[in-house]
């Protein structure tokens, strides 16, 4: 076993260091990459269909779309070659049109035989002062100097600082003309300015040569340092919006390719063709990648997203790579409600078929896992099997069932506590219990999610009289507050713009202290009791100050408005916050309930959501988010209308069409069950208690108030979060070496097996028949009953074991050990 | 399947996103994540000429022998015979088996090994705010320092978003060749006063990467649950048990294929071995051990950890971190180095012995064995101690004969993979007080332990928030190879 493991890891190594070989060989690398002929077509046109041109900087790259025989336009940018008719104009390498001359003119455009003109018109060959705020700043973004890993960074890189990818060019300025040696600038001489040399690695620079001598860059901070190096923060506004040419593309085959155009539009009016300067990012290399230079190119089956940035302005579009789907045909499937009607629409559009329904064994044993937290006992699953009623209509009538269910209340509540970090740490003892207790009773009524977050917003007093108020002994300060109340309710990570403009997003550090102004007021204080804590709005709030300008900011929302005048400041920002107006309050509390049954969040990570993270189906989170406002932000409503859906009922088995899908819901997603699924999943099967440390000794683990009740080491191995987190990411389910070593070999699954008063013990002083053993470890293990060479093979094993009691303990670990078990499917 | 993290743009290194891009498609070929960064680490070696080839990837494994509470520098590996007596202290300086070197007379034995070790005299750093164990601590192992500060002003406890230990990033980056523990620290945790583990554990990388923790006392018998089958289960059942339980999982293919994608199936086929094999028990198993090692490294909890941790090593393990066996609890006469009062008596007869037979052991031991030239041993506090007796530095209350808190100048012990022996890197002052020359970051000891397994320090990992962050901000240093 050990050699062919080592012999496979050696192929491997002598195959991926082919793939990993840097730089040099990537050219060669993407000739492997499938390339696709140049399709026969049979018209030409460009976008723009006229071109014009303002003044000497003003470059423009131009599309091509060729149509096939088929009458489908595609992108031909890259086979088009491009010949202006006179010299008054001059195309570049990198397929930029500049002017040379004032007047009319025009570009033939061909494409294998076929041709079309392109007029252009160029208005005036001046160049226009440089911008500081225009032209360098995007220079320094688009040469990567900005970089968190280069002067971005925190402290920046080896003397010289500049903002993180330019979020604030004031900044940038004072810090670049603040120059102590006086070489940066030589405004005589520009050419032997540091700002000059280093880039162009002519003096040592540890980042390498980043503009290249001569380029349109270098030239363009010439010209600004002959100029006298002047800064036009004050009077020149940033880019407004981003226009990104396709607005979305299906690209038929692996290797096809599209062309992006960036056009840059600035509240003045003016555009500019920024496709240079602009950063693309796919947000999955695998299915398409994008160059630097806006070139996409389709690997394989699937979709992306493209998010291109630029000076702070963003644009997401979408590609859909079809690959080859020859022989498909839309089967018809039910529809057991608007979800399966959504989720059908994106298959049939990306040409999937959805998986088979899942059996009534597999459906019984996934809903009491998503509801309660715990797996079927073996009388349930039996009843539900001998049910006649239709397999549809008995579903339905367990999930109305089990949202009726204290497990129900119990496992809701653990899930509450974790995100709501309900942990003795902060909130001692008793306030941990009385915490848990108001989530419980939340829970219990079913109160609408608005409300609900309304109150823990909201709360004042002691917390020992109104436990909603521990919400603000987690969070003691308005930077807590802030990031915890938008990553919970919003799905968004406030925590990047604490310390610079958000990185990939339209948030800003303004907004994260605006936000953080709504909290200034909150104070906390001692009560009577010990350990007794009082919320209360003080009169004289801390001021909250921009760390940077020093200016005290004034309470504000990130964006839509607050109702009226703000009097109390968080009453104002609840209700702005969980209104049915603030439609990412409500869609990211669906995509979040989504997520727990699902698997994974329509958007996901369900708390990252951002406009480089689309959602893998629209309409349908919007379907959802509707329904939940109309319902009133009903809980169970949202929860028994998700697993009514076929979509949720399907199986984990895959077909030929779907079985690359991954974020569509096209089939089942498996997941390993948490640390307390799993223990109380061991202790249902084994029918040997856990043991906990300081609470009633019938606790089963998702009853526990936190995180320090001691087992047996089980809980924290398996991923069971800490609750210091308002980040889902807190609770791993990884697979790893220890936990196979612990499920192998551990204490935990050991002692449940050999438990005296366990379910094994008690089938063997039955003296049950050996069959009707094998049947109820599996009922107890995977909610099915066995299959007849399972029977065989079990009872074969019963047989030829030292003891029945050694065979039907190891029928047990074997049951337990396996992924069948392990896993909530 | 897995899929690197996305990384926007260029990074600084010229590490591009089509490297990324690249990483991703040989994970697509069912290689793992470790295996992928460890080929990505090998693979930038090799076809870097610009890389530095001191040390590099000499280290197969290494040992941190972590002397928390802050070991007093002076009076162990940099003595000041010609400074005033309230900084000189009351040890006399020894010469070694290497002419010019001269260490405490509280090391007589380490005297006899000089020729295989680097002192590093100028380790030096300013602390950021906190003065504090901790926060020392956390710096010396995970390179970064701790943002959160508790009201008590002491650190928060561990918490998933901290840094990952370097044992945690090796972990991951460089598994081991063969199955065996990755990491393992021993033989109780990292702590100051009730915040134990901080600096400790995987951190944002997840708790798959913890090291494998035995806070056990060596000098007994130790105790390892998962590794030890139980009476109950022989070999030969718990063969039984993995043959009946792949009959069970053959019959379930949709279902295997979703152990697949967790790649449960290879984590079993591991955890058998080790647990089989024998080979990490054994590992464990000082009893295999001659009366004269163990006697020799000292029948104590620190030499016989040291023991086990060569044990370790030649079993495969990457990162064995020894941590001082205790802890300030007010008793002068425990062996925590944290001496503010009572610095010398302690010092002479209970502290430095154990450092002195384990320290000089371990060096000759694994030269001995001829393992010296592929394991890096350090032993270093997360500071020094004040030259000055009987003044506070800390805030902390000091006896005329204690010595408070020194991060601006101490001595950290370096040994093998590649490291010339004998020498004394950088200078402190007169008085041990400032570096003379060549300072050393706590940062830049994690990145020459980085360079020597062959990662480059400035690797790019992605944090928990999926922010790329650096591995360390520190500079390798050449000049000891």
């Amino acid at each position: 076993m050990k050699l062919s493991y080592n012999f496979v890891a050696t192929l491997l190594l002598v195959f991926s260091f082919c793939l990993l070989i840097p730089t040099s060989s990537w050219s060669q690398m993407e000739e492997t990459v499938p390339s696709v002929e140049v399709p026969d077509i049979k018209a030409l046109k460009t976008h723009p269909e006229v071109l014009t041109l303002e003044h000497a900087r003003d470059g423009r790259r131009v599309l091509v779309s060729g149509q096939t025989k088929d009458g489908k336009w595609v992108d031909v940018t890259s086979w088009a070659v491009l010949k202006p008719v006179s010299d008054d104009v001059k195309l570049y390498e990198d397929g930029y049109i500049f002017p040379a001359a004032v007047g009319n003119t025009k570009i033939m455009v061909t494409v294998k035989g076929v041709t079309t003109e392109l007029p252009v018109n160029v208005k005036s060959i001046d160049s226009p002062p440089v911008s500081f705020v225009r032209d360098v700043m995007p220079i320094l973004s688009h040469a990567g100097c900005n970089n968190g890993t280069c002067h971005g960074a925190a402290k920046g890189k080896n003397g010289f600082k500049l903002s993180l990818r330019g979020y604030d060019p004031d900044f940038d300025y004072e810090l670049l003309i603040e120059d102590i040696s006086g070489r940066r600038f030589n405004r005589a001489f520009p050419g032997q300015s540091l700002m000059l040399l280093k880039p162009t690695s002519e003096v040592p620079h540890k980042g390498g040569q980043v503009i290249v001598p001569d380029s349109r860059d270098y030239n363009l901070i010439h010209q600004w340092i002959s100029e006298g190096v002047v800064s036009d923060v004050e009077t020149t506004q940033r880019v407004e919006r981003l226009e990104v040419l396709p607005d979305s593309a299906e690209l038929s085959m692996p290797g096809t390719k599209q062309q992006l155009i960036v056009i840059a539009h600035y509240p003045d009016g003016t555009t500019r063709d920024v496709t240079r300067e602009a950063k693309f990012t796919s947000s999955m290399n695998e299915v398409a990648k994008v160059t630097d230079d806006g070139v996409v190119t389709a690997e394989r089956r699937g979709e992306t997203a493209i998010l291109t940035r630029y000076e702070g302005a963003y644009s997401t579009n979408g590609i859909i790579v079809m690959g080859d789907r020859s022989g498909y045909e839309w089967v018809e499937t039910p529809v057991y409600n608007y979800i399966d009607t959504h989720v059908h629409n994106k298959l049939k559009k990306l040409k999937i078929l959805p998986s088979e329904l899942c059996t009534d064994e597999e459906f019984i044993r996934r809903i009491y896992f998503d509801m309660t937290g715990l797996p079927p006992t073996p009388d349930k699953v039996r009843s539900f099997l001998a049910d006649k009623t239709a397999s549809k209509d008995k579903r339905e009538k367990l999930i109305n069932e089990l949202v009726e269910t204290t497990e129900y209340v119990d496992h809701w509540t653990h899930k509450w506590g974790d995100l709501l970090q309900s942990n003795r740490k902060f909130l001692g003892e008793r306030g941990m219990w009385l915490f848990q207790q108001w989530i419980h009773e939340s829970i219990a009524e079913n109160r609408p999610y608005d409300k609900f977050v309304h109150d823990l917003i909201t709360a004042t007093g002691s917390a020992y009289q109104n436990p909603a108020a521990n919400y603000f002994r987690v969070s003691r300060e308005y930077t807590a507050a802030v990031e915890n109340t938008t990553q919970l309710f919003l799905g968004v990570r406030f925590s990047c713009n604490k310390c610079h403009d958000h990185p990939f997003e339209v948030w800003t550090q303004n907004q994260y202290y605006e936000m953080g102004a709504f909290f200034s007021d909150v104070k906390l204080k001692n009560g009577r009791l010990p350990g007794e804590e009082v919320v209360y709005a003080s009169f004289n709030p801390t001021p909250v100050q921009h760390p940077r300008t020093l200016a005290v900011v004034p309470p504000s929302v990130p964006f839509g408005e607050t109702k009226k005048e703000i009097t109390n400041k968080r009453e104002s920002l609840a209700e702005w916050l969980t209104s049915a107006d603030n439609s990412m309050f409500a869609k990211a509390g669906v995509n979040r309930i989504w997520s727990y049954f699902m698997g994974r969040g329509i958007i996901e990570p369900v708390d990252d959501i951002r406009t480089s993270n689309p959602p893998s189906n629209p309409e349908l989170l919007e379907a959802l988010t509707k329904d939940f406002v109309e319902s009133g932000f009903d809980i169970k409503h949202i929860m028994k209308t998700i697993a009514s859906s076929r979509t949720y009922q399907q199986s984990i088995k895959t077909n030929k069409w779907n079985k690359e899908d991954t974020i569509n819901f096209s089939h089942g997603i498996a997941r390993r069950l948490t640390a307390e699924q799993l223990l109380d999943a061991i202790g249902v099967a084994t029918g040997s208690q856990p043991k906990f440390q300081g609470v009633p000794k019938e606790f089963r683990a998702v009853q526990l108030p936190d995180s320090k009740v001691k087992d047996d080491g089980f809980l924290k191995l398996f991923g069971r979060p800490e609750r210091e987190s308002s980040c889902e990411c807190e609770r791993t389910t990884e697979v790893s070496l220890a936990h196979a070593m612990n499920l192998i070999n551990g204490p935990t699954v050991a002692n449940a097996i050999i438990d005296p008063n366990g379910r094994i013990a008690k089938l063997l002083k039955e003296n049950k028949d050996d069959r009707v053993i094998v049947e109820e470890m599996y009922l107890a293990t995977f909610a099915r009953l066995p299959m007849e060479n399972e029977y065989t093979t079990a009872v074969e094993h019963l047989a030829s074991a030292e003891s029945k009691e050694e065979g039907v303990q190891d029928l047990m670990w074997a049951l337990i050990n396996s992924p069948a078990f392990l896993f909530n499917r | 399947m897995i899929s690197l993290p996305q990384t926007p743009g260029r990074l600084c290194d010229g590490f591009s996103r089509r490297e990324f891009l690249r990483v991703g498609g040989a994970a697509m070929m069912g290689i793992s994540l470790p295996q992928v960064l460890s080929l990505q680490a090998k693979a930038s070696t090799t076809v870097d000429p610009a890389k530095p080839l001191n040390g590099w990837g000499k280290a197969n494994s290494v040992i941190l022998l972590f002397l928390q509470g802050g070991p007093s520098h002076i009076d162990i590996w940099d003595p000041k015979p010609d400074a005033p007596s309230n900084i000189r202290g009351e040890f006399n300086p020894i010469p070694t088996n290497v002419p010019g070197i001269q260490l405490s007379e509280t090391m007589p034995r380490l005297a006899q090994q000089m020729d295989k070790a680097c002192l590093i005299r100028s380790v030096s750093y300013t602390p950021a705010g906190l003065f504090n164990h901790t926060a020392a601590m956390y710096q010396m192992v995970t390179g970064e320092t701790p943002d959160k500060v508790a009201p008590s002003g002491q650190l928060d406890p561990p918490s998933p978003a901290d840094h990952p230990n370097a044992a945690a990033h090796i972990a991951k980056i460089r598994p081991p060749d063969e199955p065996m523990l990755a990491a393992v620290q021993l033989p109780r945790p990292m702590q100051e006063s009730n915040i134990i583990g901080k600096g400790g554990n995987a951190g944002f990388l997840g708790r798959a990467y913890d090291p494998y923790f035995l806070f056990q006392d060596p000098n007994k018998e130790i105790k390892l649950d998962d590794l030890t089958l139980r009476p109950e289960v022989p070999p030969m059942r718990l063969k039984r048990r993995k043959n009946l339980l792949e009959t069970i999982n053959a019959n379930m293919p949709e279902i295997d294929k979703v152990a697949d994608s967790y790649a449960l199936n290879e984590y079993y086929e591991k955890a058998y071995d080790l647990i089989l094999s024998q080979k990490a028990r054994n590992a464990f198993d000082l009893s295999q051990e001659t009366d004269e090692m163990r006697d020799k490294y000292g029948r104590h909890t620190f030499g016989q950890s040291a023991l086990l941790a060569r044990r370790l090593v030649e079993a495969g393990t990457r990162f064995v971190q020894v941590n001082w066996p205790s802890v300030a609890n007010g008793n002068p006469n425990d062996t925590a180095w944290d001496t503010h009062a009572a610095n010398f008596g302690p010092l002479k007869n209970l502290h430095c012995p154990k450092l002195d037979s384990a320290v000089s052991s371990l060096l000759e031991d694994l030269d001995q064995k001829g393992m010296l030239d592929e394991t890096l041993v350090l032993a270093i506090g997360e500071f020094g101690r004040s030259p000055r007796m009987g003044i506070s530095t800390s805030g902390n209350g000091n006896a005329p004969d204690g010595r408070d808190h020194w991060p601006y100048c101490y001595t950290g012990l370096i040994a093998g993979a590649g490291v010339k022996g004998g020498q004394v890197y950088g200078k402190s002052d007169a008085t041990g007080s400032t570096p003379l020359e060549k300072p050393v970051h706590p940062r830049d000891i994690l990145a020459t332990v980085y360079h020597t397994l062959g990662i480059d320090p400035h690797t790019i990992v992605m944090n928990h928030l999926d922010q790329p962050r650096e591995l360390v901000k520190g500079e390798v240093i050449t000049g000891i190879f």
